[in-house]
Order: structure tokens, then sequence, then C-alpha cells
């Protein structure tokens, strides 16, 4: 049913669409060169970023370090969103895979380019449906056939410096809350309100 | 040479009223338009009609349970968008799964001396009321801890199938009354089922207008709704007893002092704990609702593990094993009653030995066919039996106790929901669950509870093995535990029609 197809794959969307080219070679996360280096800095420091409202400057592009020809395969750099290490904690639908197609770490797309020689940068609004959670900024280079062949990551390789939390939106709004307590009420009072009307016709009848 | 059951006139048990409840008016059975049995129960069973106030009751019940199961398991398929929203872990989401089933633990055996005192039709409006902002509160839930919590009050509400059942087991005599419980809770079941379809359908419906953290709270609205107009039909146009309805009891306190009043209840509640009939049905039933419940959690994830189905797929399959409801457990209920026609109370016992046997090895071979096509037949063969033995067990439930027919439908109620618990923390909790095995093991355990059949013995019916004691005058504990107005009935019913003793 197309429903639940959207419903289950809202959280695994992002991933899934890099499956969906044409998968029949398996890209490994382990085969890929680390040779984007990313860098996230965001306008307020020091604070729980707020979705849908802070703003961070994304910029990436090739390493120093890395050989002349690396970035001859890359036609795209993906910027994804991923989780890190301590949210995925107990949440098996964010493990961390080798095999990217399986991968459901990095659910969450930020920006698709075209790669460009000179470093590129972006101003990203946190988006508004980012779930509370512990982040990282992770680039992956494509070929031409979406296959991922390098990356980047604004963490180091344990994914423990440069994290950033984010404080998702909660939908509670007050008019909701007064709608379920105007229904509560309703519901209570329907119940004493029958049971009141029950105990006089018992009374009458007893009467009679 | 039937006992159980029979042909309509007189020769079933007689709904129990003390005296001081009795009209002065002679009851109207003549107007009614079905044909009833000496207490105005009705003789057969027709579920599409609305003239008689048995029909009534059945689509009034049946109805106002399905709002219970729908708001239950309305949380289940929009779980990927809370748990995001939420920042719920996988164990948050499998306490909760484990606390909505916790709570009606403890409140169907509540419901059932409540029936017994108030009526089922005023019992289950209170419930359906109370817990409808219950379901509600699910839009307002914030943190996992609440989040638990409300999954755990709205399980309260499962306690309705008490009420139900109840309520059946009061409209419909005896040679249908398998039937009539079977059709009732079958198709209130399937509540769980279209949960799980209707759901998602109307959440993406609303987040086209709503962004997505606000949809899926509103959502709930829907069964909220739904729930309290179930309670208000049934306060309106329901009765508890093909008379009238169940008087209040406190009326009891003008004539007779309160304290008979108190320990009269206490009886009530002690001869249905006391009975050991009661225990055992509770047990069965929490082999063959519990596994049921369980299963309805468990097997989209399998068929997805195990077979790599797509979710959705997943998601379809299992919600037709809950569907499958619609006609398994009537199937039972009716089968009961046929065998209950020809053979008595043993017939009825032996049916559900043989269908809870088979349902129980059915799930043991699901654990161990290897092919996606076999496993979903198996699944469907499967779902067909065990429901069916949740319709059987539910046609010797109200044959146990007249008297405190509620407490007892209560703990069989409760017992497959303790079931449901028991088998998920045991089998399908923790990190290393191999479910395969895990299943094949609930098959098995289903088969050896369904053994504890052959230990029920009614002293007027019989039971597996052997046939009802020859003498009406025995001092047979059992027959005292029924009571006294089960003597009289016992000269109404048997009417020289013994039969042999094994």
């Amino acid at each position: 049913m197309a429903v639940q197809t959207f419903l289950f794959a809202s959280l695994i969307i992002f991933s899934s669409i890099e499956s969906n080219h044409g998968a029949t070679e398996v890209s490994l996360f382990t085969n890929l060169e680390n040779s984007l280096e990313v860098t996230a800095k965001p306008t307020r420091v020091g604070v729980v970023w707020e979705a849908g409202k802070d703003i961070v400057r994304i910029t990436w592009m090739l390493k120093s370090s890395a050989k002349v020809n690396d970035d001859a395969a890359f036609k795209t750099v993906e910027v994804k969103l991923c989780y890190a290490p301590i949210s995925q904690v107990d949440r098996p639908w964010r493990k961390t895979h080798n095999e990217l197609s399986r991968d459901r770490s990095c659910p969450h797309k930020i920006v698709s380019k075209p790669y460009d020689k000179i470093p590129q940068s972006l101003n990203w609004t946190v988006d508004r449906e980012t779930p509370t959670g512990t982040y990282f900024i992770r680039a992956y280079g494509t070929d031409v056939n979406g296959y991922e062949v390098a990356y980047g990551q604004s963490s180091d390789a344990e994914k423990t410096t440069n994290l950033f939390s984010v404080e998702g939106i909660s939908g509670r709004h007050t008019s909701l809350d007064i709608a379920s307590i105007c229904f509560s009420v309703f519901s209570f009072g329907s119940l004493l309100v029958f049971l009141v009307k029950e105990k006089r016709k018992a009374k009458l009848q007893q009467r009679k | 040479m039937t006992i159980g059951g029979g042909h309509g006139d007189s020769e079933v048990l007689t709904v129990m009223e003390p005296p001081s409840q009795r009209n002065t008016e002679t009851p109207s059975f003549q107007n009614a338009t079905v044909p009833v049995d000496s207490s105005g129960r009705a003789t057969v069973f027709r579920p599409f009609s609305l003239s008689s106030p048995h029909s009534r009751a059945f689509h009034l019940a049946w109805l106002s349970l399905f709002s219970c199961f729908f708001s239950t398991f309305s949380i289940p398929p929009l779980i990927p968008v809370i748990s995001s929203d939420l920042g719920l872990s996988a164990s948050a989401v499998s306490a909760a799964g484990t606390a909505s089933f916790a709570g009606s633990i403890f409140s169907r055996l509540a419901m059932g001396p409540l029936c017994d005192l108030i009526g089922p039709r005023t019992s289950s409006a209170i419930l359906s009321l109370l817990t409808a902002p219950a379901i509600l509160s699910t839009a307002l839930v914030s943190s996992p801890t609440s989040f638990v919590l409300v999954r755990f009050f709205v399980g309260f509400s499962l306690a309705n199938f008490v009420a139900n059942q109840y309520w059946m087991s009061s409209m419909f005599s005896g040679n249908v009354v398998g039937l009539a419980n079977g059709v009732s809770a079958g198709w209130a079941n399937v509540g769980a089922g279209v949960s799980q379809l209707l759901m998602p359908i109307l959440y993406t419906t609303i987040a086209e207008f709503l962004p997505r953290d606000v949809s899926w709270r509103v959502s709930f609205v829907f069964p909220a709704v739904f729930q309290v107009i179930t309670a208000v039909l049934v306060l309106l146009y329901g009765q508890d007893t093909p008379d009238s309805n169940r008087k209040a009891s406190n009326r009891n306190k003008d004539r007779t002092p309160v304290e008979e009043e108190h320990s009269s209840f206490v009886r009530i509640l002690l001869d249905g704990l006391g009975d050991y009939r009661a225990w055992i049905l509770a047990l069965l039933y929490g082999y063959s609702f519990g596994v049921e419940l369980t299963t309805d959690n468990m097997i989209a994830g399998y068929f997805y593990e195990r077979f790599g189905v797509n979710l959705e797929a997943a998601g379809t399959i299992a919600a037709s094993f809950a569907i499958s409801n619609v006609a398994s457990r009537p199937a039972g209920g009716m089968v009961s009653d046929v065998l209950g026609k020809r053979y008595g109370m043993r017939g009825r016992l032996w049916g559900l030995w043989i269908v809870q046997s088979v349902a129980g090895l059915l799930c043991l071979l699901l654990g161990r066919v290897n092919s996606l096509w076999g496993s979903i037949a198996v699944m469907w063969v499967f779902s067909v039996f065990v429901q069916a033995a949740s319709g059987l067990i539910f046609g010797v439930v109200p044959f146990v106790s007249k008297r405190s027919l509620g407490v007892v439908a209560g703990m069989t109620g409760s017992g497959g929901t303790v079931g449901a618990v028991v088998t998920q923390v045991l089998l399908f909790s923790g990190d290393n669950v191999r479910k395969q095995r895990s299943i094949s093991l609930m098959g098995l355990m289903t088969f050896v509870a369904s053994l504890s059949v052959t230990l029920i013995y009614f002293p007027r019916w019989g039971g597996i093995f052997c046939g009802p004691s020859s003498s009406s005058a025995s001092d047979d504990c059992s027959q005292r535990l029924l009571g006294d107005e089960e003597e009289d009935d016992d000269k109404v019913v048997i009417s020289g029609r013994l039969r042999p003793v094994c």
C-alpha cells in the first residue's frame, strides 16, 4: 500500500534514494576514501540548535593532503546529516551499516551539488523536521552513476568530536491541548449526566 | 439427548436475578420478535437485524469493543513517526507495547465483578468514556515516560471485552451463546487490523495540510471520538437484559441491609475466584488469545526480517492475520454450539481441545517452514485455528457459573492478556531473540497448555473423559460452589434426562 510505504519510509527515505540508483554494485563504506574536508560552523555557538531556526555554515572541499587526481571521479557532492553514535543507542532503525545501501545512519539530506574544484559552502537552516538528537555532517562524493567514491565528515573517524545537538520541534500546540481538555471534560461530563439520569429514573420507578 | 444445548424452550439456565430486582409486571416476551427462552434470551442469532433488544445489544457490544481495539492498536502503526519525534528508543517502544497489555490485565479482572454489580451496559460505557481521553492524550505526549503511561491507560479499554461477552451471555440463550460470543468478539478484534490499515491513511491525509509533528497528534482525535460515540450509543439504546436494564443495586438498600448486599458481592467474587475451571479457562485463553496478540505484535517484523519482504507488505500480512477474526472466531463459537447441541458440554470441551491443540501444532510448524508462501499459508491456517479456539473457550465460559459470570469472564479475559505479556517477555524480548525458535516454542506451549482442558469437569454435564455424576443430590464440592440457585435449575434442566456416567 502506497500510504504504508510513505509512513515507514519517512525515516529511511533519504537513504533509500541512494539504493534506487540501480544497485547491482555494492558500495561499502570502508572502500571509500576520506578525501573531502567538511566543516560545520554554526551561527550560534555553544547552544543546542533548534530545528527550523538555527543556521549552520557548511563548507566542503578536497583535502589538501589528497592526491592530484582523487577527485577525477566526482560528479556530485551529497551532504547529509548523520546520527552520532549516542543517538543510535538502542535504536536499530538508525544503525550504521557498512553496505551503504543498507546504512541507516545518515537519513537526512542537506544538499546535493555538482562538484567543483573550489571550496564550496552553504548556509543551511536546520530542517524543521529534524528530530531531537546528536549529529555530525558528512559529505559523500558520488560518481556519474551515483555510487559513492569518497566521503568527508565534520567529525573524526570515531565520531566523537565536533558533534552538535539539535532540539526537534514538538508538535504540541496550545490549541491541541485545549481541545483535548474540552474533549475530556465532555467525556466525563456526559458520563456523569447519564449516571445521574439513570439514578433519577430508578428513583422514580421505585416510587411508583 | 442434549443438556448444555437444545432447542430453545426451557432447558437452559435461567438468568440470575435476586428477587428484589424482579418487576411486578410480567415480562413482555410476547412482544419479542425473535424466539426466546423462559428468561427472554434469544434462541436464534440473527446478526443482521436491529428489531429486538438482543440484536441491538449485539451490535452495540461489538461496535463498542471494536472501538476499544481500534484505539489500543491505533498507536503501533504510527510508532515510526512518534518515535522519531520523541526520540524513543527500541526498549521504550517495546516497554510501551507490554504496558498496553499490562493495563488490560487489571482492568479485565475488575470489569468482571463490575458487570455482576451494575450490568454490562453501564460498565462498558463507563470504561469507554473514561479511556477516551487517554487515547486522545497520545496527542499530548512529549517524553518516553508519558508515552508508556498513555499506552498503559489506553490498554485499560480492552476490559470492555469482558462486558461484551457478559452482555452476549445475558442476551442469548445457551444454544447460541457460543456463536453470539464468537461473532461479537471476532468482529471486534478486527478493529486491531483495521486500525493498522486506517491510521496510516489518516495520518498521511492530515499531513497534507499540517506539519508532520502535528499531524500524528491530530490523528488520535479520530479513535477518541469514535470511542465516545459508541459509548453514548450504548447508553442510549442498550439494555442489560432482555426485559429491562439491570436496576441500580442500591435499591436493595431500602429492603435489605447494606451488609447483605456487600457480602453477596464478596460471595460472587469468591465463588468466581474459587472455581478451578475459571483458572483453567484463563490459562487456555492465555494460550489462544494471548498467542494471537503476541503474533499480532511480532509477525510483521518476522516476515520483514526473515524473508525480506518490504515493510508495507509485512504490515499487510500482519493485518490479514488480525482481520481473519471476522470469520474464524465466529466459526469457533458456532462449532462450540453445534457440538453442544449434539453432545452437550462434553462436545464443547472436546472441540476446544482438538482445535487448540491443532493451533499449537500449526504454530510449531510456522516456525519451521522455510519458504515465504509456505509461511503465509501456514500462518493463515494457524490464524483460523487459534482464533476459533478463543471462540470455543467462550462457548464454555457462560456455563461455568451463572451468578459469578462476570468474575469468570473477567478472569478468563485477563488470562488472555497475561498470556500475551508472558509469551512476549519470555520468547520475544531481548536482543538475541531467534524468532523461528520462539514461534515454535510458542506453539509447543500452546499444545501443552491445551492439555489442561482434560481437567475441566462439570458435575452436571461431564468432562472430557467422564460423564456427569449420576445423582443430582451429590455432595460434590463443586456442586455446592455453583450455589443454591443452580440446584433449582437442576430440576428444570435435567427433567429426567440424565446421561450415563463414564
